[in-house]
């Protein structure tokens, strides 16, 4: 909870410090922020604090490792974004403020233990996301994105939200131990409480991305800004699909054998539909967002694991995220005017840590051992593995598609066509590089901790 | 008691009527053209929903589901506000509030 009320009231105070017109200030004030969220978030459990008694917002270990990861890719994400944000220093701020508002909502979404703290933890995290879709006034790519965003996205809301009506009609509670607990006394047959669950996992399909409801995702990608999207691809998606998970593999366990085949269908077909679309795209974010959409299948594969989905889907998402924080600060490296592929020829040459980063990132994404990606897919699908047969390797001949789609990019980018081409690249974009790669070589070693 | 009562007898009655609205509002937003209708059909689903939450809350005698409506009434002002701003934006770079006019992003 603190953590919560830091990062909160550092967006506040960033608000006020941007008046200044002092970008370098609104940085650091932000960073020093969430440094302070994620060290508080660290001790949760060392110390009591007169906040740490509300039962809405409770931190199990697994949920402080997932809120500890956000704010890393929060940071990560504001701190790539730098060298776009400073260019406007009148609203420097504003995309500071937002940011970290809806980091609040993350969190909100990753600690939530009733419907009250879920609902507001989603609407917190989506507002602001709305507005920094559609935060370059006089572009209309960056509005029309913004508008199908909020369409689909409100919708949803709506949609989840009569789900949970639903949900409390048939259980009478909104707390999620209670709600498990009616379900294990027979609820499980009410039909009231199954179209809720229904209707709430519709809702989460929007919200995560994944077929059938991913159509929003490529357009509000590619029409937002590379530094919105690495914080839309790696944050907005780790909190939904921690809740979608949370709940289903928590609360609603009992439904399995409805919920699962369900979700098998949006599994094999996001990760097909994404890859195979994400083969003949041109524009590099249009790219990503099928990608993502793909991935998105993969990590869905822990809400069929009630014992270690969470733990899997976490090291999936440090290896996902930081790969695609890597491969969008490239793109905001090489990009002139458009975000075509044609910009990526040759650029593995120009700098050893690019080339090093990029290589490294997509054979992590293909999931190559022995890099962080590779672990996260070999957790999910091996807890799979004795259930679910036929989709686990549908689900590798996929990725097979998926491990092409990235080797692609990396000869596209090897090539040595367009050699020699200058570019610039500022200490902190090479900092946030480092700190991706890491992630990338390094998460994994998590697991030995464990 | 007596008022309790009342509502157990035409409890779904009050769930068809919140279902009607529900669906009229998810069919307005799945067929409609105008932006400003679909907000309003956006607020017509919350709305239905609110009504779903106290019919509920009136029937279990408990008052949790109220709160819960002050909450989704306060989500739904915020949403309204940035929806009418995006609006405002969309319609200064297009000259138009036809959703189908937003078709540059495709492929």
């Amino acid at each position: 909870m603190d953590a919560v009320i830091i990062i909160f009231i550092t967006g506040l105070i960033g608000l006020f410090v941007g008046m200044l017109k002092k970008s370098e200030l609104t940085l650091a004030v932000t960073s020093i922020g969430l440094i302070g969220g994620f060290i508080s978030m660290f001790l949760i459990n060392d110390y009591e604090s007169i906040f740490s008694t509300y039962a809405g917002l409770t931190f199990s270990r697994t949920q402080q490792m997932f809120a500890l990861l956000a704010i890393g890719l929060t940071l990560l994400a504001v701190l790539m974004g730098y060298v776009y944000y400073k260019e406007e220093d009148e609203h420097t701020a504003d995309y500071y403020g937002l940011i970290l508002f809806s980091l609040t909502g993350a969190l909100c979404l990753i600690g939530f233990s009733n419907m009250f703290m879920f609902f507001l933890g989603l609407e917190i995290l989506s507002i602001p996301i709305y507005v920094l879709v559609g935060i370059q006034k006089g572009n209309s790519l960056a509005s029309e994105a913004s508008v199908k965003y909020f369409f689909t996205g409100s919708f949803a809301t709506a949609i989840m939200l009569f789900g949970i009506a639903l949900i409390y009609g048939s259980t009478g509670s909104f707390d999620l131990n209670e709600i498990r607990m009616a379900i294990d006394m027979g609820m499980s047959h009410s039909p009231m409480l199954n179209i809720g669950v229904l209707m709430m996992m519709a809702a989460f399909m929007f919200k995560v991305g994944a077929v059938p409801f991913h159509f929003w995702g490529p357009d509000v990608y590619q029409g937002s800004s590379n530094a919105v999207m690495a914080y839309m691809a790696s944050v907005v998606k780790l909190a939904a699909l921690f809740a979608f998970v949370h709940l289903f593999n928590f609360t609603f366990n009992q439904l399995t054998p409805f919920v699962s085949g369900l979700v098998l269908f949006a599994i094999i077909v996001s990760l097909f539909l994404g890859y195979i679309s994400a083969l003949k795209q041109t524009s590099f974010r249009r790219m990503m967002a099928y990608s993502s959409i793909a991935n998105t299948g993969f990590a869905l594969f822990a809400v069929l694991n009630q014992q270690f989905g969470e733990a899997s889907l976490w090291i999936f998402m440090i290896g996902y995220a930081c790969s695609t924080v890597a491969l969008v600060t490239i793109n905001m490296i090489v990009e002139k005017d458009t975000d075509e592929l044609t910009n990526w020829k040759g650029i593995g040459y120009s700098n050893p840590l690019i080339g090093i980063t990029l290589v490294i990132s997509l054979l992590s994404m293909s999931g190559i051992p022995p890099f962080t990606g590779f672990f996260g897919k070999y957790l999910l699908l091996s807890s799979a593995f004795a259930n679910y047969l036929p989709f686990v390797v549908l689900a590798i001949i996929a990725s097979l598609i998926g491990a092409y789609l990235y080797l692609r990019l990396m000869v596209i980018s090897l090539s040595r066509e367009g050699e020699g081409q200058k570019i610039k690249m500022t200490a902190i974009q090479a900092l946030v590089l480092v700190l991706c790669l890491a992630g990338v070589l390094g998460g994994w070693l998590v697991l030995l901790i464990k | 008691m007596e008022q309790l009562n009342n509502i157990g007898a035409s409890l779904d009655f009050y769930i068809f009527v919140s279902i009607a609205l529900f669906s009229i509002g998810a069919i307005g937003v799945l067929t409609r053209k105008n932006m400003i209708v679909l907000l309003m059909c956006i607020e017509l689903m919350l709305n239905a929903v609110n009504l779903l939450l106290v019919t509920f809350s009136t029937f279990f005698g408990n008052g949790e589901a109220q709160i819960f409506v002050f909450f989704i009434v306060v989500v739904a002002a915020a949403e309204a506000t940035i929806g009418l701003s995006i609006l405002i934006m969309a319609y200064r770079n297009s000259k138009s509030i036809d959703i189908e006019m937003f078709n540059k992003l495709n492929g």
